[in-house]
């Protein structure tokens, strides 16, 4: 494939790659020195050596007195909630969009599209009083229904490419085989979308996991607080010692990024999957 | 099938949980947007109507600075496309052709998007910090002092400290995005040119860009879209200023919403925001049709 | 393996969204408060508040206060955000408020308890000038927990390098100082850009040691004209330190957090901020002294007069069930949280000290000497201002320390916007 590069050019390339590389692991690297430094090395001493002292003690006074397992498994329980009622509901629609026969259904392709582009800070205070009047506020449901309406488009868009491959051929014949239409839905349709639940996924993932605005605003029992409010909330007006918020920060980032590393491969093959198809 | 597939009931059941939850978290507060900014209303008192005076405001007051807020935010997404994607492009291209450590780079490169906004905004305000910031530390220790800059705090260069940060989060992104319709080139193309004697560079031009043109379409969009919405970075960085020099759209919404208390206005530039994404998606599309 | 996983991790979801989600907060007899302030887990507040909330619960059983702590900009969103939503289960019934304007909002929409009624037990040991922040139209709505002026700290290790021994007491003291200390390679001052309200803490003491604290007062209260000559000349006197090198350049990218961490590391001689610091600082490496900026027009103003104020306060909500029992609790919260403070060197006291008070360092014994000979006290601006001038004012303000105006600028333009 690289004979036409020279030598030289590949090393060129590889170096560029490399150099790129180091750019993008450096706040990795922070963080983790971060979480393990006293306030004067984070404000100045030694911002990007190591620590000179290995603060341990950082972690333990986050999981203590910041109570950071408990916001992880809020933060867990929105995200497998919020993954989970996107993907049912995305399915359910883009079947309607893709396979059921009408009319408008382009308009309405449309229409869900239009959710890519509204930016999630428009809505916070309608949402809040609907939420509020539904007596929702201080549940899981606050986060996870916002969340789950906010991912919907791209699910749809994801999983419209998908479906579309799947040949109409087999509807036919499960019909013929005397299948109804949730027949055709969950024996034939569901169980070929394996692909799309990864894509949509991840994306319904990024999209909430580290999402701020709403989770300060809509949770205020601290039981219920994710991750991202519970990491702000180590700092405060008139104090703040610097160490712990780095722990927590760590606590925060690297489970996400050792379960990335772990499922990369599927992670990226499913992503290419969506990409095409979407 | 046709039969079974056309009836009324089924489309509804099915479409019906979508359109709630659509309808209910994002269209309706986008109405309920619309109405409040026609209003003059603290969010709390009596609301007075006004009519578009909220509009008018925003497009002649100086004093709001909504302009120049745009002005940025447009000015992020052609950065955006231009110089982000390009590189996202580059990378993908060059991953896409079976490099050694593929897989290594890739998962490296798609890092910052997981990490969040919160700890990549602590972690740019360190690099940049003015007495012990890697960059100004870099500058002095090769001897160009007279480079270092403050960057976040002096208006000429804290538009471009904070977009510098922005357009990097995102890269992996996209990159993933490319490099995922690289991958789907289909193997038999790209040797067929081989044998013809096309270069890396003609395969590239003549084979790989016509065919992830969908692709970049979207990434495009996503990138403009995302750049118009921008809103974590900034917050955490500069929150708008020194001086609103680098203020967008977003940043000025919740300072309008929740700081002036001028809940009408912060609806009103709510609006505004919603039409301009959604117009640019639009336009995108168009672009990408014609050249079709 | 992939389906034990799934299975689990839906098992668990479901089992927490039923647990947690709607499960009653108390038994029947119990009363529960809800307290949302934002003493967060490194809050110099926060043992107070813990203290406090334990000692009522001990001596009231019956009553259970459960206390929520919010980030300092989030709160503002989130407090803002409840009582537009307005329903009445998702509000406190107590909350944490800052004096002046924000307070004021919520009271003209009829969100808060009037407390003149709980404050008559308590007519003795709350000074009525403690109140005077938060009374709207002759009715008392907030219950002070603590009580802050500006102070200058300065570290003295520093400062007798250059020969003083004092915190300079005038202004040709000072520039003199100060010009001594830059003489060494010592930075004066450091003043956090970022955050708007560190650079009001240095140009409000200079406007009120130019026009006086009556003057002040009446233009922030929106009683009088922004559009006096003196003020133009105290933006100048400002302006003048920062031309001569006396702030730390690299302050105008800086927030606090870092301008305070460079004072405690030495970096800088003074700084000037709320005298909540003051527990901080006296736990410096360094000799650390306070004092106050000095006059500039001594017709007009006096050394102690300063800009301070009760601007953290308690509130109760009147949307509560129990809106009676939160305007108790919230008085009786306000007043211990307030001893507590001042014991631990985060405040000085707004209610009257009957308390032993043998453990104070003496650095906060000398602030509280300082406050002891106030002669006038303006609220800090923005608190006292109403949000959208606030955030005028504030914007003035920024212009100032970027030199982008100069002190006739900043009157006329304000004049212009505010009147």
């Amino acid at each position: 494939m690289m004979r036409n590069n020279s030598k030289a050019a590949r090393v060129a390339i590889y170096i560029g790659l490399v150099l790129w590389m180091l750019v993008n692991l450096f706040p990795v690297y922070w963080m983790f020195t971060f979480s393990l430094k006293s306030n004067p090395e984070i404000f100045g001493e030694n911002v990007i050596g190591l620590p000179k002292e290995w603060l341990w003690s950082n972690y333990t006074s986050a999981l203590k007195t910041g109570n950071m397992a408990r916001y992880f498994l809020n933060s867990a329980i929105v995200a497998v909630a919020t993954i989970l009622i996107t993907l049912g509901v995305a399915l359910m629609a883009t079947f309607a969009l893709t396979r059921l026969i009408w009319k408008r259904r382009k308009t309405l392709n449309k229409f869900f599209m239009l959710g890519l582009t509204i930016p999630i800070h428009a809505s916070i205070v309608p949402v809040y009083v609907t939420l509020s009047r539904l007596h929702m506020l201080n549940t899981y449901w606050a986060l996870i229904i916002p969340y789950s309406a906010f991912s919907l488009s791209m699910a749809i868009l994801v999983c419209t490419g998908f479906m579309n491959e799947i040949p109409r051929d087999l509807d036919e014949s499960a019909c013929i085989d005397g299948c109804s239409v949730w027949g055709v839905f969950f024996r034939i349709i569901c169980p070929m979308m394996k692909p799309a639940v990864a894509t949509v996924g991840i994306y319904t993932f990024l999209q909430c996991w580290n999402e701020l605005m709403f989770a300060n605003i809509f949770i205020s029992k601290s039981a219920l607080r994710t991750l991202p409010v519970g990491v702000q909330a180590l700092s405060g007006q008139y104090t703040t010692e610097w160490g712990p918020i780095g722990a927590a920060l760590v606590l925060a980032t690297f489970p996400t990024l050792f379960i990335y590393i772990f499922l990369s491969k599927k992670i990226q093959e499913s992503f290419i999957a969506g990409a095409i198809k979407g | 099938m046709h039969r079974m597939y056309s009836k009324k009931v089924y489309i509804l059941i099915f479409l019906l949980p979508a359109l709630i939850l659509f309808c209910g978290v994002l269209i309706a507060p986008i109405g309920a947007s619309a109405y409040y900014s026609l209003f003059n209303w603290n969010g709390l008192g009596a609301k007075v109507f006004i009519g578009f005076k909220n509009y008018k405001e925003l497009f002649t007051s100086n004093a709001i600075g909504f302009m120049k807020a745009l002005r940025n935010s447009l000015l992020l997404a052609a950065l955006s496309v231009f110089l982000q994607l390009p590189l996202a492009l580059g990378l993908a291209l060059t991953l896409g052709k079976r490099v050694k450590g593929e897989r290594i780079f890739l998962s490296v490169y798609f890092m910052p998007v997981l990490i969040s906004t919160v700890v990549i905004g602590q972690l740019w305000l360190k690099i940049y910090n003015p007495d012990y910031g890697i960059l100004n530390v870099f500058l002095r220790s090769v001897g160009l002092e007279k480079w270092t800059r403050i960057w976040l705090g002096t208006k000429k260069t804290a538009l471009g400290a904070v977009f510098v940060p922005t357009l990097w989060q995102y890269v992996g992104y996209h990159m993933l995005l490319l490099y995922a319709g690289v991958k789907s080139v289909p193997p038999e193309l790209r040797e067929a040119a081989m044998l013809d004697g096309a270069t890396d560079g003609q395969v590239n031009r003549y084979i790989v860009l016509p065919y992830i043109k969908p692709i970049i379409r979207i990434s495009v969009i996503f990138a403009v879209t995302g750049s118009l919405k921008s809103f974590d970075l900034i917050y955490v960085l500069t929150n708008g200023g020194p001086l609103h020099s680098t203020e967008v759209p977003s940043t000025l919404m919740i300072n309008m919403l929740f700081l002036r208390n001028r809940y009408g206005m912060g609806s009103a530039i709510a609006v505004l925001l919603i039409v301009l994404c959604f117009g640019f998606a639009l336009l995108i599309s168009a672009i990408f049709r014609e050249e079709k | 393996m992939k389906k034990i996983v799934s299975l689990a991790l839906a098992l668990c979801m479901v089992f927490a969204l039923f647990t947690f989600a709607n499960k009653p907060a108390a038994a029947a007899e119990e009363t529960v408060l809800k307290l949302w302030c934002i003493a967060t887990e490194s809050d110099a507040n926060r043992p107070a508040y813990l203290q406090a909330i334990a000692d009522y619960e001990a001596a009231h059983p019956g009553v259970k206060i459960e206390m929520e702590a919010f980030e300092n900009e989030s709160y503002k969103t989130k407090i803002k955000a409840a009582m537009m939503g307005g329903d009445t289960e998702d509000l406190p019934d107590i909350f944490f408020s800052w004096s002046g304007g924000f307070l004021g909002e919520f009271v003209n929409a009829g969100r808060v308890v009037c407390l003149d009624e709980y404050f008559k037990a308590y007519a003795d040991k709350l000074p009525e000038s403690m109140l005077s922040t938060t009374t709207y139209e002759g009715k008392h709505y907030g219950v002070p927990t603590t009580f802050n002026i500006v102070a200058m700290y300065a570290n003295m290790d520093l400062l007798a390098e250059v020969g003083y021994d004092h915190v300079p007491q005038t202004y040709e003291d000072l520039t003199a100082c100060c010009d001594a200390l830059l003489a060494k390679g010592i930075i004066p001052f450091g003043c956090a850009g970022k955050e708007t309200w560190c650079v009001t803490e240095y140009l409000e003491p200079i406007i009120i040691k130019t026009i006086g604290y009556e003057a002040l007062d009446k233009i922030f209260a929106g009683e009088a004209t922004w559009n006096d000559p003196d003020i133009a000349t105290a933006v100048t006197t400002f302006q003048e330190m920062i031309n001569k090198g006396y702030f730390d350049p690299a302050g105008a990218a800086l927030g606090n957090d870092e301008t305070k961490a460079n004072f405690l590391a030495g970096k800088t001689a003074f700084y000037q901020n709320g005298s909540w610091n003051t527990g901080e600082v006296a736990k410096a490496d360094f000799k650390s002294a306070v004092g106050l900026f000095p006059v500039m027009n001594a017709e007009r103003s006096t050394y102690y007069q300063t800009i301070g104020g009760p601007s953290d306060v308690l509130a109760a909500c009147s949307a509560s069930k129990n809106a009676d029992l939160a305007a108790q609790v919230a008085v009786e919260l306000g007043k211990e949280i307030c001893h507590y403070n001042f014991l631990n060197a985060v405040g000085c006291p707004a209610w009257a000290v009957d308390y032993d008070t043998s453990s104070l360092t003496p650095l906060m014994v000398e602030i509280g000497q300082v406050v002891n000979s106030c002669e006038g006290l303006v609220l800090f601006g923005d608190t006292a201002m109403a949000a959208d001038p606030a955030q005028t004012y504030l914007s003035y303000v920024a212009l100032v320390y970027g030199c982008e105006i100069d002190g006739d600028g900043f009157v006329a333009g304000l004049t212009n916007d505010l009147g």
